[in-house]
C-alpha cells in the first residue's frame, strides 16, 4: 500500500506505458518523497521511461502522476516550472549559440526584467564556474562543462525539483565527480537516472526496475547489492 | 577568435556597444550600396576600405578580416567560376568582390553582437506581424536554433566521415547521406524534448492527438527505457 504523501511529493499510481503493442512500463506504484532519489537498473529496464512521465514528456497508457499535486500531462505548463530536466547529451539541450544566452533563454518566458535575467544568469554560471566563458560560443565547451551549462539552463528557472536521465554517461571520471558532486549538493529534490552506482549509493533512497517493473525501493547500499547480484 | 560561424566576439568597441537593431539597419543600408548600383571598382575600393575600418573600429584587427575571408573562399571561388562562364573576367571578378564585402559585413554585425541582441531586434522588427497572428517569437527561436544546429551539424558529418574510414569505406558523399541524415533527425528529436522539457511547448491547453494517446509536448517516440 502507498504511504500517504506530503503535498509535495511525486506519486506515481498504477502505471503503465504501451509502445507499438509493448509494455515498456508495467503498472509502476510508488511515492517520491525523498531528497536525493536514484533510479537504477539495466538498459531498457524503463528507467527512462518513468523519468520522462515525471513532466510530461511520455504520456501514461494508464494510471496516473501527480508532481506536488499536479498532472504532468494537463498541467504540463505548471509542472515544467516546477521540474527542470537533465538530459544523457547536453548537446542537444543546449539550444542558444553562446553560454550566458542559452542559460537567459531558459527565462525568455519569465517576464523578468533584463536587468534580472542577466543578475541570475550571472550569479548561476558564478556558482557552477562558467562565468568566465559567459560569451564563449557553447559547442566550444567541453562535455562536462555542457553538462553543467545544461544544469545551470534548468536551474536558472529556480525548479523545485530536477530529474537527470544518465546524466554522467558521456562524461569521463573528473567530469562525471564534478556533475555528480554538483546534482547530490542541490538543495532541490533530485530524481537521477543512472548507471553510475557510486552517484546512485550517494542518493537518500534508490527505485529498482527490472523489465519494466519496478521490483524495490529503499536504501540505495541495500538496492545496488540486490542489483549486482540478481541483475548483472 | 571567433567560431565557424562569425560568432560574437566579446568587446566595447562603439560597434559592440550599437544597438543590434541599428547594426540591421546599417547592414541592409550598406549590403544595398554594395550589391544594387552597378559594379564600379571605385565603389567597391571605398567599400572595401570603410569595411577594413569597422573592422578595425571594431577591434577585431586584420587576422580575424582574413580569417572571414578565408572562411567562404570556396563560395566566393564557386560564384567567380560560375559567372567566368557567362561574364567577361572582370566583370565577374567584381561581381564576386562585391558578394564577399557582403558576406563580411554581414559577419561584422554578428562579430559584434550577441545572437541573443539579434533575434531581440529581429523579434520588434517583426512586431507588426503579430497582429496578424504571426508569432514573431516562434521566428527569432527558429533563427536561434538555426544558428546552435550548424556546428552540431558539421560534428555530425564529421563523425559519419571518420565512421565511414574507420571501416575502411570510402567516404563518399552517397555514405555520408544517411547516417547525417540519422543522426540530424534524431538530434532534432532530442531538441524537441529538450524545447518541452525547459517550457517551450507553451500552449495552455493540451492538444489531443494520435487517438487521445499523446498530448502535446509529450513524446511522439517509443519512450526509451
Amino acid at each position: 500500500m502507498t504511504p500517504a504523501a506530503t503535498p509535495s511529493a511525486i506519486v506515481v499510481d498504477a502505471v503503465s506505458v504501451e509502445r507499438n503493442g509493448v509494455r515498456v512500463l508495467e503498472s509502476v506504484t510508488t511515492t517520491i518523497d525523498a531528497h536525493r532519489v536514484a533510479v537504477i537498473g539495466a538498459n531498457g529496464s524503463g528507467k527512462s521511461t518513468f523519468a520522462r512521465l515525471l513532466n510530461g514528456l511520455i504520456v501514461p497508457s494508464s494510471g496516473s502522476v501527480r508532481v506536488a499535486g499536479l498532472d504532468p500531462v494537463r498541467q504540463a505548463r505548471k509542472v515544467r516550472e516546477l521540474v527542470a530536466f537533465l538530459f544523457t547529451n547536453p548537446e542537444s539541450q543546449i539550444i542558444m549559440p553562446t553560454v550566458a544566452e542559452d542559460v537567459a533563454f531558459s527565462l525568455r518566458a519569465s517576464g523578468l526584467p533584463r536587468e534580472e535575467v542577466s543578475r541570475r544568469v550571472i550569479g548561476i554560471l558564478r556558482h557552477y564556474g562558467l562565468d568566465d566563458l559567459a560569451d564563449r560560443p557553447a559547442h566550444e565547451l567541453s562535455g562536462g562543462q555542457k553538462q553543467l551549462l545544461a544544469l545551470c539552463s534548468g536551474l536558472v528557472r529556480e525548479p523545485g525539483i530536477l530529474v537527470a536521465d544518465e546524466p554522467t554517461t558521456l562524461l569521463d571520471a573528473a567530469n562525471t565527480r564534478r556533475v555528480s558532486d554538483a546534482l547530490i549538493a542541490l538543495p532541490q529534490r533530485l530524481i537521477v537516472v543512472t548507471h553510475d552506482l557510486a552517484l546512485a549509493a550517494r542518493c537518500d533512497t534508490a527505485l529498482l526496475f527490472d523489465r519494466g517493473r519496478l521490483i524495490a525501493q529503499g536504501d540505495p547500499g541495500e538496492l545496488i547489492a540486490r542489483y549486482e547480484r540478481e541483475l548483472c | 577568435m571567433a567560431g565557424p560561424l562569425s560568432l560574437y566576439v566579446p568587446g566595447t568597441s562603439p560597434l559592440h556597444r550599437l544597438p543590434a537593431s541599428v547594426k540591421l539597419l546599417g547592414l541592409l543600408i550598406g549590403g544595398l550600396v554594395i550589391t544594387v548600383p552597378r559594379p564600379e571598382p571605385l565603389l567597391l575600393g571605398v567599400a572595401a576600405a570603410v569595411l577594413v575600418a569597422l573592422y578595425l573600429v571594431a577591434g577585431l584587427g586584420l587576422t580575424e578580416l582574413a580569417r572571414q575571408v578565408w572562411a567562404v573562399r570556396w563560395i566566393i571561388v564557386v560564384v567567380l567560376v560560375g559567372q567566368l562562364l557567362f561574364l567577361p573576367w572582370h566583370v565577374a571578378a567584381l561581381t564576386s568582390i562585391r558578394m564577399l564585402l557582403a558576406i563580411l559585413l554581414a559577419a561584422l554585425v554578428t562579430l559584434t553582437t550577441r545572437a541573443s541582441d539579434i533575434l531581440e531586434a529581429i523579434e520588434r522588427g517583426l512586431g507588426p506581424l503579430r497582429r496578424l497572428g504571426v508569432r514573431t517569437e516562434r521566428i527569432a527561436l527558429v533563427l536561434g536554433m538555426a544558428i546552435r544546429a550548424v556546428p552540431i551539424v558539421i560534428d555530425l558529418a564529421s563523425e559519419a566521415r571518420d565512421s565511414q574510414r574507420a571501416r575502411g569505406v570510402g567516404g563518399g558523399p552517397t555514405a555520408m547521406v544517411v547516417p547525417l541524415l540519422v543522426g540530424a533527425l534524431r538530434h532534432a528529436d532530442d531538441v524537441a524534448d529538450a524545447l518541452a522539457a525547459r517550457g517551450m511547448d507553451d500552449d495552455e491547453e493540451p492538444v489531443m492527438l494520435e487517438g487521445s494517446e499523446r498530448l502535446r509536448g509529450a513524446s511522439r517516440r517509443p519512450p526509451r527505457r
